[in-house]
């Protein structure tokens, strides 16, 4: 008896609970007017000061939605189209010597709480940041900005102590940059280190509506004035997206039934598998970058195999290349990527305007490039790599994969080191090095060993390539473990406490030739010693005079100059010689849409905007994005 | 009157060392790590903007001075102490300025509220079902449901929550597999947000309950088929009296004292299996709070929850030790 | 011994079942010694191949046989519970017993640190040794911090019998003897504290293991050597369940599940056959 007035119980309860699939997904918002996009599981969720320490990089909708800087690249871009002035009204204008700075701003900008946008503001911020080292951009406008003065409400003139032809893109964003503080709230504020800034006053064309305390969600509505903002003003008309819900969506499992339930219209990143999961089972609404395989994102970073250069193993560039030699990538593509890896031979990311300035020019000039193995010389590149890991994924995926190699170029990549293992031999008995059986013995007789460094989870793919890596390497008699570092990666990689990795450090603006972004920190004037924390983001170490030659010169020519391109060859034609880390491949993200709500996602035919929600260029998106009329509840509606 | 002085005493000497060790222990442990965090904010900052090194450098003393780091590691040791005390483990690192203990504090109802459920839950209906299964021993229906528990009891949380999630969340999508509300709905006593809570709560609840209720099954099973041959019981029966009486009054009731000192004893080790279930559902407690840290590799954080886990743990164990006397007079009378 | 095992073979079927389980899956760990490619080699095999008569459970999308996969897995996972095992076995058996047979005030001390450490939730104290061990942690030292952990529960088992062996005739007539507290302990005791050992020893092997899971799955430990928690760790980086590949995640948690109950029902089987009353009751029956 007992037991069954249990169950009874048992059953009534769970009866209670189960209509879940009836309710709304978000309570009081229509499903058809909000975009549900990846968010991250933010811990202190009741925190919006976008220029304090840890809100610099505030994924949750903060700096995409609301915030807003003189000027965009759009990492997809090429040429003009990729450059968008936002709050500035023209492009930087500096004067002769470089060292002073005018931005004309546009008018008619109104902050959501209603007062206006005007230089006195950024003169705020950068006044601000200078008078508390804590902030975010504190650093560089204090080693670069004399004085700031608004000479008229709408002109700001930037006074620099020493010449900088690259002064504005400081202010120019990529996935991020100095964002303008707003002036009339953090004045009265006692310390802007420990403001909280919530509710955030948005300067962009959406603002907050509410947010989960435990961190889990925050919604963002569109501005009633959201004419009046630099992205709204642009517009022919009021953007669909009326709500935008930023969402920690759990695991990479989690995420992709969640798209497939239509509870996540934007993800920010999953496992190849999970992609083709649901190019599979819900190809008919969802939309990626490629319309079938790759499917993936390539961003503008560059994953390598970073060597200490510190390290004597690595000092050698025969041995480098002979690292390189041993890499059969069709494997570490397929391993790390399934195939759908964008190959880069070049130090630069294959994406964006770099594939016109850099890749394509630049393939006669890798095919007829030559090494001296000591035996002999070889010409090591292989153009024909695309179209080799097109044949290896064409049994499963058929007719996505084309046959023109332009376009699998554009899929795979243009081509890389054909693996050669007699020519690495080669090379490596010219370093001194002797092979004792398998194992290769260093000049000092002792075993060579590699211990390759990964980060782990939060980069699956890039673990996954470091235990390929590592299996190759030591089946030609070079043990290689694989140490998962986790979140000390950075930590490790900074100080040098590293033998190899795989990781990046080379990020470019995508839409721009310019390489300073990462360059600049190249010279050998931020070389530290060995344990000491090497700054972002020469973390091999690399010294080279004829690299710091370049960097030189490109601080004196203009950001527009023709010559950028011109230097960034050099630099490029260098790193292959010299093999100071081995790229490998772009940062290849894989980001499904859900197209059942929302369609005109960017893609690779139609790149207007960056695909990552992390990024702050995600905003052109969630602008142009069109409503479903075929979405459930859509008819009704009208 | 004795005994119970005697026994209060030692139990709160019991709570002050459990706390003093584990707290000890931690902070040392910590100590050794080889994470530094103003390194480790450092890079969680530079990792996608431009960055100017000479900026870095300027940077870094600036956070070290925020984190305030300083003094040799007896002096750190005594803050700690202080800070404890006063419930204050600093800012995170990665939440940075947010302080650990108001991170903690949010995370804490949710990891109460879905413990204490399953608790109960777990509690009451393996012992209800442990101790009819030890006194029906024929039945089939309490073989079958006792084979099925017993079963599942070793398994660890993680891959029960993993096969809840696929069936409920995938197969049958038919319950939200994350978070632990419905978003934009105000928490308040709303019959929605009550609801909702519910609803999110039933799988990661469900996998605790699952896992938990086991063990209690086992030793109550056990327990009772010992009372069951006790004289008392024998002469009870010789004498005619029901067997529903002799079930509840004779039986149930001596063979739950001491599933009650076990309720004490399991709470630790049911906190573990909370962390890994909250992480798997994205829940908001203080166990993903714990497993972020670890990979965000925010120190401040991962000892503040630590530290207050073993508190908490400490503070439930002794709340029950001090009810216990109340049940059983024996603890009473020394 | 060997009479004691007939004997259990013969009239306990819960017994002979869980015997034979933990010899299967026994056995088939140790066939990891034979098997035609290295554990810890990947891409040899085409991957997410569907189990086969040429891959009888499949492969993953490493390219590794789930079979052979599964067979060191479970050995190296096995391995550890076992060190976890014998090193917390030999704590609760030094403390249990010693704090049973001295008694008094040492009684006092040891139980009460006993108690303490029962008290401490052990997941958030792995957790924090990882987090400090980071790539240094390597799998004896996890079974170290794992086995300082697990004793407490134990011990206390252990004392209660050594306590009820203190006052018994034979422990009178070995002090007058003039043997010393270890000799007494080792050569009057221990054989009667040895079922209580053998126990708790599989219910302990079995939270060692859960615990090595645990904690794999999270991809806090070496993931290079392969484990049942690693397995599942690296099917999820692959996202195996969604896409299909099943059969990467499923036998890996089934043969954890059969470990489980074999042992499990060796321990219950072990204990009833200890507890006399309940031997009793069973004649009885």
């Amino acid at each position: 008896m007992l037991i069954k007035k249990l169950a009874a119980a048992a059953l009534a309860i769970a009866a209670s609970v189960m209509p879940a699939a009836a309710q709304d997904f978000i309570a009081g918002i229509p499903r058809n007017e909000a975009l549900i996009i990846q968010g991250p599981a933010a811990q202190n969720a009741e925190w919006f000061n976008l220029w304090a320490p840890g809100g610099g990089a505030s994924n949750n909708g903060l700096q995409q939605l609301t915030a807003d800087t003189f000027w965009f690249v759009n990492p997809e871009g090429t040429g003009d189209a990729a450059w968008t002035n936002a709050l500035a009204a023209d492009r930087p204008q500096y004067n002769d010597d470089f060292t002073e700075m005018t931005v004309p701003l546009k008018q008619g900008i109104y902050w959501s709480d209603g007062v206006e946008f005007t230089a006195e503001d950024v003169v705020y911020t950068v006044e601000t940041q200078i008078a508390n080292p804590g902030m975010n951009w504190s650093a560089p406008f204090t080693i670069n900005v004399d004085s700031v003065e608004a000479t008229d409400p709408y002109t700001v003139v930037f006074n620099l102590k020493e010449p900088n032809s690259r002064f504005h893109t400081l202010f120019t964003v990529r996935w991020n940059a100095a964002w303008i503080m707003p002036k009339h709230v953090f004045e009265t504020v006692d310390d802007p280190l420990t403001y909280a800034n919530n509710p955030p006053v948005s300067l962009s064309a959406y603002e907050m509506h509410s947010y989960d305390s435990a961190g889990n969600w925050v919604i963002w509505k569109l501005r009633e004035d959201w004419e009046r903002t630099s992205i709204g003003m642009d517009l022919e008309s009021e953007p669909d997206v009326k709500y935008v819900v930023y969402r920690n969506a759990g695991n990479p499992d989690a995420r992709v039934i969640e798209q497939m339930n239509h509870n996540l219209d934007v993800i920010n990143d999953i496992a190849p598998e999970g992609m083709f999961t649901i190019a599979r089972d819900a190809g008919e609404n969802s939309a990626y970058w490629f319309p079938g395989y790759p499917f993936a994102h390539p961003d503008p970073t560059l994953p390598s195999v970073l060597f200490n250069h510190q390290n004597s193993k690595f000092q050698d560039k025969d041995v480098r290349w002979a690292l390189a030699l041993m890499i059969d990538i069709r494997a570490v593509a397929m391993g790390s990527y399934r195939g759908a890896a964008n190959l880069a031979a070049l130090s630069v990311p294959p994406t964006g305007t770099a594939v016109v300035d850099y890749y394509e020019p630049m393939q006669e000039w890798l095919t007829s490039f030559e090494i001296d193995t000591g035996a002999r010389t070889i010409a090591p590149y292989d153009p024909t790599v695309a179209q080799q890991i097109a044949a290896l994924v064409k049994p499963q995926w058929g007719d996505d994969i084309p046959d023109d190699p332009a376009q699998l170029a554009a899929m795979f990549g243009h081509g890389w080191w054909k693996q050669d293992i007699e020519a690495a031999n080669e090379l490596l008995e010219k370093a001194g090095l002797t092979k004792n059986g398998n194992q290769w013995l260093l000049p000092d007789g002792t075993p060579f060993t590699i211990r390759l460094m990964v980060e782990g989870d939060a980069i699956p793919t890039l673990a996954r390539a470091g235990t390929i890596l590592a299996q190759q390497w030591s089946m030609q008699g070079i043990q290689t473990t694989v140490d998962v570092a986790g979140p000390t990666n950075g930590q490790r990689l900074g100080a040098g406490d590293f033998e190899a990795a795989v990781y990046w450090t080379v990020e470019t603006w995508g839409g721009h030739p310019d390489l300073s972004f990462f360059l600049e920190s190249y010279h050998s004037d931020f070389i530290v010693e060995p344990g000491a924390v090497q700054p972002p983001r020469n973390l091999q170490r690399w010294q080279d005079e004829r690299l710091d030659a370049i960097i030189e010169e490109n601080r004196t020519v203009s950001f527009d100059s023709p010559e950028v391109v011109q230097l960034g060859m050099d630099y490029l034609k260098l790193a292959v010689e010299e093999m100071p880390f081995i790229p490998l491949m772009a940062y290849n993200k894989f980001a499904p849409f859900d197209t059942t709500y929302w369609t005109g996602y960017p893609s690779a035919e139609n790149p207007y905007s960056a695909s990552g929600p992390f990024w702050s260029n995600t905003r052109y998106m969630v602008v142009n994005l069109e409503a479903n009329p075929n979405a459930p509840g859509a008819q009704a509606a009208q | 009157m004795d005994g119970f002085p005697k026994y209060l005493l030692r139990r709160l000497l019991q709570f002050f060392l459990v706390i003093f060790l584990g707290v000890s222990g931690t902070f040392f442990i910590t100590k050794l790590s080889p994470v530094d965090p103003v390194e480790q904010s450092l890079s969680l900052m530079t990792n996608f903007g431009a960055t100017d090194p000479r900026a870095v450098e300027l940077m870094r003393q600036a956070l070290a001075e925020l984190y305030g780091l300083q003094g040799s590691i007896f002096e750190q040791y005594l803050a700690f102490w202080g800070r404890v005390l006063r419930g204050d483990f600093g800012p995170s690192l990665s939440s940075f300025p947010t302080p650990v203990m108001s991170l903690i504090m949010s995370a804490l109802p949710w990891t109460v509220g879905l413990l204490t459920l399953a608790l109960i839950i777990t509690w009451t209906l393996g012992n209800l079902l442990g101790a009819l299964a030890g006194y029906y021993r024929t039945n089939t229906l309490l073989k079958l449901s006792g084979a099925v528990v017993m079963a599942l009891h070793p398994v660890p949380a993680y891959i029960v929550g993993l096969v809840l999630l696929l069936v409920f969340g995938f197969i049958f999508p038919v319950l939200p597999i994350s978070g632990g509300a419905q978003m934009n709905l105000q928490p308040g006593l709303s019959l929605d947000y009550i609801r909702s809570l519910i609803q999110h709560g039933t799988l990661p609840a469900l996998t605790l309950v699952l896992v938990g209720i086991g063990s209690w099954f086992i030793s109550m099973r056990s327990l009772v088929s010992n009372i069951v041959t006790d004289d008392h019981v024998v002469y009870a029966e010789l004498g005619g009296v029901s067997s529903g009486k002799i079930f509840s009054q004779y039986v149930a009731r001596n063979a739950l004292l001491p599933q009650l000192t076990g309720l004490a004893l399991s709470l630790g080790s049911v906190f573990g299996g909370a962390v890994i279930t909250e992480f798997l559902y994205n829940y908001p407690g203080v166990g993903r709070l714990l497993i972020q840290g670890i990979y965000r590799g925010d120190y401040s954080l991962v000892l503040g929850v630590t530290t207050m886990s073993i508190v908490a743990v400490a503070v439930a164990v002794f709340i029950i030790d001090l009810i216990y006397p109340l049940i059983d007079p024996r603890v009473r009378l020394g | 011994m060997f009479k004691i095992l007939r004997d259990l073979l013969r009239y306990n079927i819960e017994f002979t079942i869980g015997f034979v389980l933990t010899l299967a899956i026994f056995l088939f760990a140790l066939a990891h010694f034979w098997a035609p490619l290295p554990a810890e080699a990947i891409y040899l095999l085409p991957p997410d191949m569907p189990p086969s008569a040429q891959y009888w459970l499949g492969t993953t999308s490493r390219g590794q046989d789930v079979l052979w996969q599964m067979s060191a897995a479970i050995w190296n996972t096995m391995l550890f519970g076992l060190t976890v095992t014998i090193l917390s076995r030999l704590l609760a058996v030094a403390v249990g017993m010693l704090s049973g047979y001295l008694g008094g005030k040492w009684d006092q001390i040891l139980m009460t640190i006993n108690d303490t450490m029962i008290a401490l939730p052990n997941i958030p104290i792995l957790l924090l040794v990882y987090f400090v061990m980071r790539d240094s942690m390597s799998w004896p030292v996890l079974a170290a911090t794992a086995a300082l952990l697990g004793w407490n529960y134990d011990a206390r088992l252990i004392r209660s019998v050594t306590l009820s062996l203190r006052n018994r005739e034979f422990t009178r007539h070995a002090v007058f003897a003039g043997m010393s507290v270890p000799q007494i302990l080792m050569r009057q005791h221990l054989p009667y504290v040895m079922p209580v050992i053998f126990f708790t020893a599989m219910n302990n092997l079995i939270w060692a293991i859960g615990l090595e899971v645990t904690l794999s799955v999270l991809g806090f430990s070496d993931i290079n050597r392969p484990t049942i928690g690693g397995m599942i760790y690296w099917a999820n980086q692959h996202q195996a369940i969604i896409a299909g590949i099943w059969w990467w995640i499923a036998f890996p948690i089934i043969a954890i599940v059969l470990l489980f109950l074999g042992l499990f029902l060796l321990a219950i089987s072990v204990n009833e056959y200890i507890d006399p009353r309940s031997r009793l009751s069973r004649m009885g029956a």
